[in-house]
């Protein structure tokens, strides 16, 4: 085996940093996302910074384990969420289903009952603080599927993929995000009506 | 146009996965006709609807100016 030319090891080197540099320009464009998503997965401003920066860390040392062609936001958000997993996320008790099994309607007749025609000027009843309070009442699980789909956009099979679990487990994690939230928020809406 | 009881077996089957633009075409066209009819799911995929995108709002937040330039910082430095 002969030694590559000179000149075509520093054409090969000049390419790779070429790749290596647009890979990060293209992972910049998603950091708004990254950190609106790490926002509800960590309690403070502060953890999602830090998780926010460690991700794109990873993300520029292991540039070359992505396939180019292939969806980069999704690969982005399973470092993500991979990094939160191991900041020593705790296994947490799956809360007790009875209570909230009446969360999907009692949201919608109890805000319906307060009033306003449309369903804008129902659900802007509901303060930001208390939505984003309620976002972090959800038990992990059910709150990393309803943050990547809810407010990442991912569709159902991305979340699968990003979160390493069936497609059916988003979707009941998803169901059941949901009607905890609901259920949050129908408690809020009580709490400001008495 | 009727409604089918509450809560509505169909609506739970359907609701999520239409609200979200997950069904098949085949499936789609079932959960429109089903809406068509149901003035109780009907009404509740628009509230679902709304209260999505309202917590997607919620949410809307800009990354501070600080946290930017250090992602920027770990950028390869050229040469």
């Amino acid at each position: 085996m002969t030694e590559p030319e000179p000149e075509t090891a520093a054409r090969r080197i000049a390419g790779e940093a070429r790749d290596r540099i647009r890979f990060e320009e293209d992972a910049l464009q998603y950091a708004d996302q990254v950190y609106r998503v790490a926002r509800r997965l960590v309690p403070s401003r502060e953890e999602a910074e830090d998780l926010v920066q460690d991700t794109y860390t990873r993300a520029f040392r292991s540039w070359r384990s992505f396939t180019q062609g292939t969806n980069m936001r999704a690969w982005l958000f399973r470092i993500l969420t991979n990094l939160n997993i191991d900041r020593g996320r705790r296994n947490q008790r799956t809360p007790d289903l009875q209570p909230i099994e009446e969360g999907d309607y009692f949201l919608y007749n109890r805000l319906e009952e307060t009033g306003g025609s449309e369903d804008e000027q129902v659900v802007e009843k509901l303060s930001q603080d208390g939505v984003v309070q309620a976002l972090a009442a959800i038990p992990h699980d059910f709150r990393d599927v309803l943050v990547l789909v809810d407010i990442g956009e991912f569709s159902y099979r991305d979340a699968a993929q990003i979160l390493d679990i069936p497609i059916g487990t988003v979707m009941s994690r998803l169901h059941r995000g949901r009607r905890i939230l609901k259920h949050e928020l129908a408690e809020q809406a009580v709490g400001q009506a008495s | 146009m009727e409604d089918c009881g509450d809560p509505c077996i169909k609506c739970e089957e359907l609701l999520q996965p239409y609200v979200d633009r997950e069904l098949t075409d085949e499936e789609r066209i079932e959960a429109e006709a089903h809406l068509a009819l149901c003035g109780y799911c009907a009404r509740r995929y628009r509230f679902e609807s709304t209260l999505r995108r309202y917590v997607r709002k919620c949410c809307e937040e800009q990354m501070p100016v600080e946290l930017k330039e250090k992602l920027l910082a770990l950028r390869t430095p050229l040469l």
